[in-house]
């Protein structure tokens, strides 16, 4: 081997270590989340594969917390991006949950009273869209509604509209409203609609008919109750 | 006649073996297996539709372009080793030699699509992957066609991949494009947009819509009419045999 390609070989891989050696450490800089893409562009880019491309979009924007060296808490996300991002990967994949539960259970978790609302103000407009399949979340919002926000007329409200809307969903879900018009101490309304429901043979279970006759029993004797009280 | 198709077309599959096709491609299903498994494993929700339709969308990308780079691969090595010149000077009809090498491509075909959706068989119902399979076969089937006709016309492989590259993602972002062009967003009006919409409205006419085969949707969603995979069969054979008549046709007009 002649002694130039030697030394040409030595010196080049000197200089570049050297020259890594004192560069800057890297530093972790927190991106903010972009604005999606347009659903046709990305079906166009996905080479017509939408739902694949959903899928990617989701784990992106799940993961866009964890950036690399740095973690960004999910209060600190634009949630009208956030809102616009998991609205595009509805448009591209209809039949996924998996934007829904997020909004539910990752978006809707954070200590900041307005984002919850945009939040499960979200999950309800999806929820008219496709009630049959969605219920369940709008079913989770109302609770965060009562229990989180303690907002008891939205959590009715939401509530009012899975029994209006969704017939397919389960006897639990469907009552929810009977139950916050009760925490609300409007127990006349409540004992008017569990009646309703028991005499139009909606419930079938013989245990969950038994349950809600006691139900009602017991909100009948708090509606007197608390009428005899108002008379004295 | 038939027997030198036959004879071709086995010759082609035997190629296809010799040349490792068959390891390539369990390599590549193994790979993408172990994507989707990974990816499946990050998701919260919705795990083995995530696996599927991650497995699914590059798996069929890369069938694809397997097929296709192995036909030209194919064709160019025959004619730098001279093998076409023997075959034509053993009195072979070119035709014959056509379509026993789209015989014997179409055969490797299947038999890819086959391999790539055996996978999905643990995922989806049986009904769905079966479905997805055969619309891979038949939309392998287009291309290798169109790898064949490339292959013959450009001789260079370079071009001739080029060309198929660019037909094939033309195909699958084809209908996006019509939407986009018969939709956009400003500059309806202006005489540029108005000569893209021909331009692309023309391109649909003589182009696959590859977009409506081999659908993820048929897997993790519901599987699809067997009525309309019939209508995809028509529609592949008939671009198919557009395609082996267009090849005939250049290669009988060269002099060889």
């Amino acid at each position: 081997m002649p002694w130039p390609v030697w030394a040409l070989l030595l010196a080049s891989l000197s200089l570049y270590v050297a020259m890594r050696a004192m560069a800057p450490a890297p530093l972790a800089h927190a991106a903010a989340l972009p604005h999606p893409a347009d659903p046709e562009r990305v079906r166009a880019a996905s080479l017509g594969e939408p739902i694949a491309a959903a899928q990617l979009l989701t784990l992106y924007l799940q993961a866009f917390d964890n950036q690399p060296g740095i973690s960004i808490p999910y209060r600190d996300l634009d949630y009208n991006r956030v809102t616009a991002w998991l609205q595009t990967i509805l448009s591209l994949d209809a039949a996924t949950q998996y934007p829904l539960l997020m909004a539910a259970h990752l978006y809707a978790q954070v200590p900041d009273e307005s984002k919850q609302r945009q939040m499960l103000d979200w999950v309800h407009r999806k929820f008219t869209e496709d009630p049959q399949r969605r219920w369940r979340w709008l079913a989770h919002a109302t609770l965060m509604a009562k229990h989180r926000l303690g907002d008891k007329a939205l959590a009715l409200r939401y509530a009012r509209d899975i029994a209006r809307l969704a017939p397919g969903a389960p006897s639990w879900a469907r009552q929810m409203q009977v139950f916050i018009l009760e925490d609300m101490g409007e127990i006349e309304s409540a004992s008017i609609l569990l009646g309703g429901l028991l005499a139009t043979g909606e419930i079938r279970e013989p245990s969950e008919i038994r349950f809600l006759t006691q139900r009602l029993e017991q909100m009948k004797k708090a509606a007197e109750n608390s009428a005899s009280v108002t008379k004295y | 006649m038939t027997q030198q198709i036959v004879t071709i077309a086995r010759y082609t599959l035997l190629e296809a073996v010799r040349t490792r096709l068959p390891h390539l491609l369990v390599a590549v299903v193994m790979l993408f297996g172990l994507i989707g498994i990974f990816v499946g494993a990050i998701a919260i929700t919705e795990n083995a539709r995530i696996q599927a339709g991650t497995y699914a969308a590059s798996m069929r990308l890369a069938a694809v372009f397997i097929a296709a780079f192995h036909v030209l691969a194919s064709v160019s090595r025959e004619f730098n080793d001279k093998g076409l010149d023997v075959a034509l000077a053993l009195d072979v009809p070119r035709s014959h030699y056509i379509l026993g090498k789209l015989t014997g491509f179409l055969t490797v075909g299947a038999c890819l699509a086959a391999v790539a959706a055996l996978p999905l068989t643990f995922f989806v119902p049986l009904e769905s992957a079966a479905a997805w399979g055969l619309s891979l076969s038949l939309e392998i089937g287009i291309v290798i066609a169109a790898a064949l006709f490339c292959a013959i016309t450009f001789r260079q492989l370079i071009a001739a991949a080029s060309f198929v590259v660019g037909f094939y993602v033309l195909a699958r972002v084809l209908t996006a494009v019509q939407l986009m062009s018969a939709h956009p967003l400003t500059g309806a009006d202006t005489p540029a947009h108005q000569v893209t919409r021909i331009v692309i409205d023309a391109l649909a006419l003589v182009m696959p819509a590859l977009d409506g085969w081999t659908q993820t949707a048929w897997l993790v969603v519901a599987a699809p009419d067997w009525s309309s995979l019939g209508a995809l069969l028509f529609q592949s054979v008939l671009y198919t045999a557009l395609l082996c008549a267009a090849t005939m046709f250049d290669f009988y007009r060269r002099n060889l």
